[in-house]
């Protein structure tokens, strides 16, 4: 297992570099300057200032070599349009927001849409099933910045005196509660049905009618041999979910005003604020790198077949 | 058997829901509401500011934050936004102009009990001129003798650095030396450029110095917290030279940019204050606009569209483009927060407006459709396919599609070209790109002359975005700048306007309207929460006063 996890990590290397590579030469090929930021235009001798200052100027080669250095240094440059704020800082700052709230979707998600699956396979084509399967189908099919504003227009605005949840920011336990739902919606219903549909599979298998006939406790089949199995595919699923609720919550952060850095990668991306996005999107794929070795590492323990298959 | 066991799961399972719903509903929010007079108000900065290092700030919210935490030595007062006294009690302006003297008071101090003093001047602008700082508005300095060389220089900057014409000539005396005559250069001096920073704090701290943990700031209020991207408090500061006069004593700020959520923080009572920075948004206007607390003020701001002149040559068909355009429906039914319709592009409030722009008969504010057809008929080749280049901020599409359909009168076809911010900025030029035909711009005000907008399409101006040259206007500019009365140079600044929009003018650029600032302001505030013509509000003048029963908001 250990030599299993050093090799991945291994791996990430040539990855990131990859991704380092595409984001440099991408980010260059659209139009637009870093330094105007408005309709006046920069005079030329500033924008040389400007242009000296950040090593803009040098070749391609040299700024792509030097930001490398710059990666593997940990340390990710100046940004070009925040002045005086490093990328690490911003990361320092910031990444615990966006960490917490996709954490606290996933949590979400997770805890709510497991049982909700399983109950609905348990009691499949009743009416629970079909009120379950309803809205998470509703909860699937509608987007994460629709379920926020209708969630803070109704528990913050209509009814903020009963719930006392407050419209935006990211201080109060309340406050925090309205984000991680909106984006935790999706990835909820989605669990749910994957769980209803392969809880009703393995529910079908002949260990399930063997383990019945051996008088095991049917709650003891369900929470040890269906469970075990069915979540197979969840895991798989959560992997890179998880990877993608830290990463892309940019429109939540965005509608609720939390200080996360997907706010940060937008403003970078539309900015041109090179230095932010190449670190932002080194950042973003470590974790979805790490995202997908702590599944594989899951697989592992939930599948001994896969393991065996490794080591 | 088994339906017992089945149950005893969806107990669980709704057991589990109900615990969390029960968990999340739990508990009041306290997040900032303030609904009594306390002195405390919070309003929406709307977004981070880039910096709030007065040498490199250049967005509407830093310039807020740094004129409510920094002294200016001029502050521009009423409705003329005339130059008052602050940090400098007095100035003398000498030699025809080109020289001003300044004087400080005696009482101005920094937040560390240093006294403010003409050299911390003397050093915040030649440091904002340094090409290290590499400062985007470096340009602000530009009238002052040496400004230019010095920001531009390669070698010898130290020598350069010594020409620059602003000097302590002791502790209280700050001379300034210009170029040539500037008649604005006292307003300018209310810009947050021109605030001074206390170099002992720069130079401990670096780039970090602007950190509340760090700054040491010597206006009426005080930078309590700075949590990036989430808010910025301000606290009063007792020491300040009038801090008698300051009512209140706590200003906390958010930064909610967008703008649905900002109205709907407004409602909830979180904030106090929306929209100042950052606006409303378009599409709720005709419901915010019935809301008691909705406020309204003119701005010293011009929404236009420009012609690239090399892709549509003839006079007359921009003539008619622009008369086609019936901007009174365009005000009345999209952009909705009363606007004035312009004919020119000096715009409403600045001082002299009504001799530069006079009410235009040739350009009447719902058009003139019949006259414009006459003249496009003149036209020899006209142009028919226009691509229009717009940005993608809300609102500019559906005035986009307005003209559109206004022009197809003319039988111009438009194609619309909406591009992201950065893009359609390089689209712009100067100059524009080939296939830009027409664009829409907006242009905000620095300081209080019309300068600040005339200039702009001279030949050789850097933000001349229409290729539009005319040595006729050129002349009438320095012309005008040379002449120290006031009345004189509003004349020339008026035939400058007549040279563009006029019956016979050459309409590089088609007027549309000129800016409002629209925001929603709690009633214990409205009376005395104010902005000028550059959109900005002085802190020191709110009073909270009762809060005529919003309260339920």
């Amino acid at each position: 297992m250990t030599a299993f996890i050093v090799r991945r990590l291994f791996w990430t290397l040539p990855v990131i570099l990859i991704v380092i590579f595409f984001t440099f030469v991408l980010m260059r090929q659209i139009e637009g300057n870093p330094f105007r930021t408005s309709e006046r235009n920069v005079p030329e001798s500033i924008q040389q200032n400007l242009e000296e200052k950040f090593g803009l100027n040098d070749p391609w080669y040299v700024q792509y070599a030097k930001y490398v250095k710059g990666v593997f240094t940990l340390d990710l440059g100046p940004s070009l349009v925040l002045r005086g704020r490093d990328v690490n800082d911003i990361v320092r700052e910031h990444f615990p927001e966006s960490l917490e709230l996709g954490g606290l979707a996933m949590l979400f998600a997770l805890v709510v849409g497991i049982p909700l699956g399983m109950l609905s396979a348990l009691r499949a084509n009743s009416f629970l099933d079909y009120t379950a399967m309803f809205f998470s189908n509703v909860g699937f099919a509608i987007p994460s910045f629709l379920v926020a504003t209708l969630l803070i227009y109704f528990f913050a605005l209509q009814w903020g005196d009963v719930f006392g949840f407050p419209t935006s920011g990211w201080t109060t336990w309340q406050s925090k509660v309205l984000p991680s739902l909106a984006l935790g919606l999706g990835p909820m219903a989605y669990f749910a049905r994957l769980t209803r549909g392969t809880m009703l599979e393995t529910l079908q298998q002949d260990y399930i009618r063997t383990a019945k006939a051996k008088g095991l406790r049917w709650r003891r089949i369900v929470a040890v041999h269906a469970l075990r199995n069915s979540l197979i595919p969840v895991v798989t699923a959560a992997g890179p979910i998880l990877g993608f609720l830290i990463t892309g919550s940019f429109i939540i952060e965005q509608i609720f005003a939390i200080p996360g850095i997907g706010r940060y990668y937008v403003t970078a991306v539309t900015g041109r604020d090179y230095s932010v996005v190449m670190g932002l999107t080194v950042l973003l794929s470590i974790i979805v790198i790490l995202a997908n070795l702590v599944v594989d590492i899951l697989y592992g323990i939930l599948d001994p077949r896969t393991r065996e298959a490794r080591t | 058997m088994r339906q017992k066991r089945r149950k005893q799961f969806t107990l669980l399972g709704l057991a589990t829901i109900l615990a969390l719903l029960v968990t999340a509903c739990a508990g009041g929010g306290d997040d900032g509401q303030q609904t009594a007079a306390d002195g405390i108000i919070t309003i929406n900065w709307s977004s981070e500011p880039p910096s709030l290092d007065p040498g490199l700030a250049t967005d509407t919210t830093s310039s807020n934050v740094l004129n409510n935490i920094m002294d200016p030595l001029v502050k521009l007062e009423g409705e003329n936004l005339a130059p008052t006294p602050a940090l400098a009690e007095s100035w003398d302006v000498l030699d025809g102009g080109k020289t001003v003297v300044f004087h400080l008071r005696s009482d101005g101090r920094w937040t560390n009990g240093d006294p403010v003093t003409a050299e911390d001047f003397e050093y915040s602008w030649k440091r904002t001129l340094s090409p290290e700082l590499a400062a985007d508005y470096a340009y602000q300095f530009s009238s002052i003798v040496g400004a230019d060389d010095y920001n531009g220089c390669e070698k010898n900057c130290d020598a350069m650095r010594d020409k620059v014409g602003v000097e302590a000539v002791d502790d209280r005396t700050l001379r300034v030396t210009l170029a040539n005559p500037t008649p604005w250069f006292l307003q300018q001096m209310a810009h947050h450029s021109f605030l001074a920073v206390h170099q002992p704090t720069v130079e401990r701290f670096g780039e970090k110095w602007t950190e509340a943990a760090n700054i040491v700031t010597n206006g009426p209020f005080q930078l309590d917290a700075w949590e990036h991207n989430s808010r910025i408090d301000l606290v009063k500061w007792d020491e300040w030279r009038n801090a008698a006069d300051v009512s209140l004593e706590r200003v906390n700020g958010r930064m909610i940019s967008e703008g649905t959520t900002a109205v709907q923080a407004f409602e909830a009572g979180e904030v106090d204050e929306t929209g100042a920075i950052g606006g409303l948004p378009p599409e709720e206007m005709p419901r915010l606009k019935e809301l008691p607390e909705y406020e309204q003020t003119p701005s010293l701001a011009t929404y236009y569209y420009g012609v690239n002149v090399e892709n549509v040559p003839d006079v007359n068909q921009r003539r008619a483009m622009a008369l086609a355009i019936d901007r009174q429906s365009i005000i009345d039914n999209i952009a909705q927060a009363d606007q004035l319709p312009a004919s020119g592009f000096t715009p409403s409030g600045m001082p002299g407006f009504d001799t530069i722009n006079p009410v235009s008969e040739f350009l009447p504010a719902a058009g003139d459709i019949v006259r414009a057809k006459e003249l496009m008929e003149q036209v020899e080749s006209p142009v028919t396919d226009i691509t229009l280049v717009i940005n993608d901020a809300p609102g500019h599409r559906e005035i986009a599609v307005a003209v559109q359909d206004m022009w197809s009168e003319l039988g111009i076809d438009a194609k619309i070209e909406q591009q992201e911010w950065a893009q359609f900025l390089e689209a712009l030029g100067p100059p524009p790109t080939k296939t830009t035909d027409v664009y829409r711009n907006g242009w905000v005000g620095d300081f209080v002359d019309a300068y600040n907008f005339l200039e702009l399409w001279t030949c050789d101006s850097g933000n001349n975005n229409s290729n539009y040259c005319n040595e006729e206007y050129d002349a009438l500019l320095q012309q005008a700048i040379s002449v120290p009365d006031d009345a004189e140079r509003y004349e020339t600044y008026a035939q400058m306007e007549e040279l563009l929009f006029g019956p016979e003018g050459d309409m590089p650029i088609l007027p549309i309207y000129f800016y409002t600032n629209v925001s929603l302001q709690r009633e214990s505030i409205k009376e005395t929460f104010n902005l000028n013509l550059l959109d900005q509000f002085d802190l020191t003048k709110v009073v909270e006063g009762d809060d005529s029963g919003d309260e339920d908001a």
